[in-house]
């Protein structure tokens, strides 16, 4: 009896003291939750902006991502002020900017503030991994809603991401949220542009938009945020001064279903002139999986086209009957198919582009920042970058003086012939005899046959594509001397392109997952007489890593891949060249010795 | 002595290693996860008037029945459902209760094991109280077709009280105690969505979009899941649970209650009103019937009868429509317009007098 009575008695006294400790051990918790979001608030809060026109006129949110001022908005906040705005940041302190690039589908504008004196580095917050945020995350959310803070101080709201890889249809004609974040932390009216972030404070999305009902333009509960990573995706093309388009695929997929159970992605419809019809795609296969993504619904297709920028080029799976393939296919733009007629107009000089007013009232210190030319948000970033560009590219080897004949030679393995043979290739740009210009001539032996080219003067298109199954070598080759011996000066158009990814062929030939093959790179788009070339370049070292040379928009490129650098009279030069045209791999260049413009 | 304290202590050790303390800033993705296994997405009627032609459901049996709100969205013979793994299928109504405003649905064709909520179980729980922490589950705004997951929302109960709603000029069906939340939860097609504890354990069902009475703003609410109803069948009433609804409905004999009487005979005001010559006349009184409830409430031709009861009428329809819910003893006051000013008046409704000669 005494022992059950004491057991009890310890029982109860324990509890009491358990009931104490464990509240006081709740309340420490809830403290050190509360310390830590405070922390993250006061180590992200310098780098968020408040973007205004000059003089005050409206405005929203926006966040630096760089310590030189780059910083991140909304499409539809830049879009009142026009190309050069002011900013204020959480100290106060108002700074003028410029627009930098746009990307309108997705609403998103990168915008540049210009320091106060040279040098001066900017608090910026680091850009997070939004694949990994999951429903049921924390999140802050931060800017100037209703523009209330007149000291730029920001708003922080706190709340549930309730779903990830959202799709928002279109609002209007263009702007359109794939792969987005949505949230139940708050955004209002001027929280457009600003940053999302994380627990750890990593900035994982822009806020730019909510759903809004009979409640009004005001949080509904359910807010989007533009993920980061597909930010990322542009952010070399925005960096570039680009007005940078959206992908399509150039197919129609919808789902279909039996009485019950899961869809199946099928292709419907196919444009002819598009890209992944000539891969192979065709009406009745069915779409598996791209970019690495499993499609299953429509809304997740649209979400994985939304991630990229017109032009890149990404796997896509599909299966017809019962064989799988893999293909890379070139994605075609959004934008087009709406401006597609205005843009073939002829456009008058100086115009700005589209959707952007020019500011009224006196110059802006940043108006000296901003120039515009058709198709960029501000060329003037574009020039800043092909002038980096070029200047890396040169590093590597500075071929300006070489004039006369260049020739290389090596080995070649042709995938039609199967055993190696000798080549030599001649590129000369003589002074015909009567003439006042330049005759280039590029000529090549392969083994016993010869070939040659006039680029600049055959008319037939179909004499321009030498060797025929190259699609084009001869004139690549001559396209890549002008670039080595003259960089910018021949070309007619010659503009920075941004960021794409580049899927170098396996040197062993063997096939792997093209996902494995992407090299991320910086190109240049240019056109040369009637050829437009674009070049991809190593985003490291700007180092040349391959080319595509075509004579039209809608068919397949000469593509070159070039490899194996070494320094050849202290420039380096690639020793491989790998040319690839449609879906085939024409050969593999081996070059044992280059004699450039020496002989005569 | 020593052992029994020692078996405390143990004992104790138990208690407190029990796993009751959520740290406030643990992400909520497993439980998300794990509850939008068992949430349906309704496809169904609507799509015009701003009804919206989605809502959201629970499953509450292996087998494919499922529990919604009893809704527009139901009124079709292609009712849709789309399960958490991107499976689709048909779906018909099995059995309705307009006085919980609950719905049973279930999928046509063959599926078993599916995830899904003991109602049972969750209705045997204490209630939820005012200051508790949710988390609201619902596909509003049609944001999730397929695969993709409900939109997850934390909130805290803001109150719980009885429910003073309505929807144009119909009230709510449901007007027992609900869930008032602080969550702008009940957006389009949150109706049938839930709200659970911080654990993912069931506490309410999302109800449909409506205004608070009193307020006239948008409520966000839920009716818990321990709810009960009165219904009449014939002559006996009855009490009815959420539980029961769901437990008798599936196994095939839950009788549904009579409706109830939403549309009244309409009372005898004695207004009679200028012709009704276009489609939004103004209800303008021409006369008013001697010794009629409008007289002794001191109403006078050329009135302009402005609101009924609080709600706005912009026509003779509207107002004929308005006083269909109303029946004889039922007290209504309208804002009259006389020469400019506004001027408020109570009528007693009456029996319409027989007709004499």
């Amino acid at each position: 009896m005494a022992t059950r009575r004491g057991f009890v008695l310890a029982l109860i006294i324990g509890m009491v003291f358990l009931a104490g400790w464990r509240s006081l051990a709740q309340d420490a918790d809830v403290l050190r939750d509360e310390a830590a979001r405070v922390a993250v608030v006061d180590k992200v809060r310098p780098a968020v902006v408040a973007v205004f026109a000059r003089g005050g006129q409206g405005g929203g949110s926006g966040v630096l991502i760089s310590d030189d001022g780059y910083a991140l908005t909304n499409f539809h906040v830049v879009q009142a002020p026009g190309p050069v705005m002011q900013c204020g940041l959480a100290d106060g302190v108002l700074y003028d900017a410029v627009l930098v690039g746009l990307d309108k589908v997705g609403d998103v504008a990168l915008i540049k503030l210009l320091p106060k004196k040279a040098g001066e580095k900017f608090p910026f917050a680091v850009m997070g991994d939004s694949d990994k945020v999951r429903e049921g995350d924390w999140s802050l959310a931060m800017g100037n809603p209703f523009l209330l803070a007149t000291d730029f101080t920001p708003t922080v709201t706190f709340g549930l991401v309730s779903g990830v890889h959202r799709y928002q249809y279109p609002a209007g004609t263009l702007l359109e949220y794939t792969d987005c974040i949505q949230i139940d932390t708050s955004i209002n009216p001027g929280n457009s542009g600003g940053p999302l972030f994380d627990m750890k404070g990593e900035l994982i999305g822009i806020n730019g938009r909510g759903s809004f009902d009979k409640r009004g333009r005001i949080n509904s509960g359910v807010g989007y945020a533009i993920s980061i990573n597909q930010i990322k995706n542009f952010m070399g093309h925005m960096r570039a001064g680009l007005d940078s388009d959206h992908a399509s695929l150039g197919a129609l997929i919808t789902t279909q279903t039996e009485k019950s159970g899961l869809g199946r992605m099928m292709v419907t419809s196919i444009l002819e002139e598009s890209d992944v019809y000539r891969r192979g795609l065709d009406i009745d296969d069915e779409l598996l999986s791209f970019a690495g993504r499993t499609i299953s619904s429509v809304n997740q297709f649209k979400n994985v086209m939304g991630l990229y920028p017109r032009g890149w080029r990404m796997p896509l799976e599909y299966r017809r009957e019962q064989t799988r393939k893999e293909i890379l296919v070139r994605l075609m733009g959004v934008q087009a198919r709406i401006f597609d007629v205005g843009d073939k107009q002829p456009q008058p000089p100086q115009q700005p582009p589209k959707g952007i007013k020019l500011p009224k009232g006196p110059p802006s210190p940043a108006a000296k920042f901003y120039q515009a030319k058709q198709g960029f948000a501000n060329y003037y970033f574009n020039k800043l970058e092909q002038d980096r560009l070029l200047a890396g590219f040169r590093k590597l080897g500075d071929f300006s003086g070489l004039a006369g004949m260049w020739t290389m030679d090596g080995t070649v393995r042709l995938l039609k012939l199967k055993s190696e043979s000798k080549f030599r290739i001649d590129i000369t740009e003589d002074k015909a005899k009567d003439a006042k210009v330049f005759r280039p001539l590029v000529k090549m032996t392969v083994g016993e046959f010869p070939y040659q080219v006039l680029p600049l003067e055959a008319q037939d298109p179909t004499l321009l594509r030498v060797p025929e199954s190259s699609g084009g070598l001869l004139t690549a080759m001559y396209v890549y001397h002008q670039l080595l011996n003259q960089g910018a000066k021949p070309f007619s158009e010659f503009a920075h392109g941004g960021h794409e990814p580049l899927y170098p062929p396996s040197s062993d030939g063997k096939t792997s997952k093209l996902a494995d093959l992407r090299v991320d790179t910086e190109v240049l788009n240019t056109r040369l007489g009637p050829f437009l070339v674009k070049w991809f370049f190593a985003l490291s070292d700007q180092k040349l890593l391959g080319y595509e040379v075509r004579l039209n928009e809608n068919e397949d490129p000469c593509e070159g891949y070039l490899s194996d650098y070494r320094a050849v009279d202290g420039r380096q030069l690639p020793h491989r060249l790998q040319v690839v045209y449609g879906n085939t791999s024409y050969g593999t260049f081996t070059f044992n010795r280059f004699q450039l413009g020496t002989a005569k | 002595m020593k052992r029994t304290i020692g078996a405390a202590v143990i004992l104790l050790g138990a208690i407190a290693a029990w796993p009751t303390h959520v740290p406030a800033q643990q992400p909520f993705t497993t439980v998300a996860a794990g509850v939008n296994k068992k949430m349906v997405k309704l496809f169904g009627a609507g799509g015009f008037k701003g009804l919206p032609s989605y809502g959201t459901g629970i499953l509450v049996s292996p087998n494919g029945y499922v529990l919604t709100v009893n809704n527009h969205i139901l009124s079709t013979s292609d009712l849709r459902v789309h399960l958490y793994d991107g499976r689709f299928h048909h779906a018909k109504v099995v059995v309705k209760e307009p006085e919980l405003d609950l719905a049973l649905v279930k999928i046509e064709g063959e599926v078993e094991g599916l995830p899904h909520f003991d109602v049972d179980k969750a209705s045997s729980q204490p209630l939820a109280g005012a200051g508790d922490w949710v988390l609201a589950f619902s596909n509003q705004f049609q944001i999730a077709t397929r695969d993709e997951p409900m939109s997850v929302q934390r909130g805290v109960i803001a109150a719980m009280t009885e429910l003073r709603g309505r929807r144009g000029i119909f009230e709510a069906p449901y007007n027992g105690d609900v869930y008032f939340l602080d969550a702008i939860a009940c957006n389009p097609g949150a109706a049938g969505g839930i709200i659970t504890n911080r654990k993912g354990e069931l506490l309410g069902i999302l109800g449909r979009e409506l205004k608070n009475t009193l307020t006239d703003t948008w409520i966000n609410y839920a009716v818990p899941i321990q709810a009960k109803a009165d219904i009449q069948r014939g002559d006996k009433s009855d009490t009815v649970s959420l539980a029961s609804f769901v437990r008798l409905g599936i196994e095939g004999k839950y009788k549904e209650g009579e409706k109830r009487k939403l549309v009244d005979k309409g009372g005898y005001h004695g207004i009679m009103l200028v012709p009704n010559v276009v489609s939004a006349t103004p209800p303008y009184v021409e006369e008013v019937m001697p010794n009629s409830p409008a007289a002794k409430a001191g109403l006078q031709p050329d009135d302009l009868i402005v609101y009924v009861n609080g709600e706005l009428v912009t026509s003779i329809r509207a107002f004929r429509e308005l006083m269909k819910h109303f029946g004889a003893n039922d007290k209504v006051t309208m804002e009259v317009q006389r020469s400019n000013k506004l001027k408020s008046v109570k009528l007693e409704l009456t029996e319409v007098p027989k007709l004499t000669k």
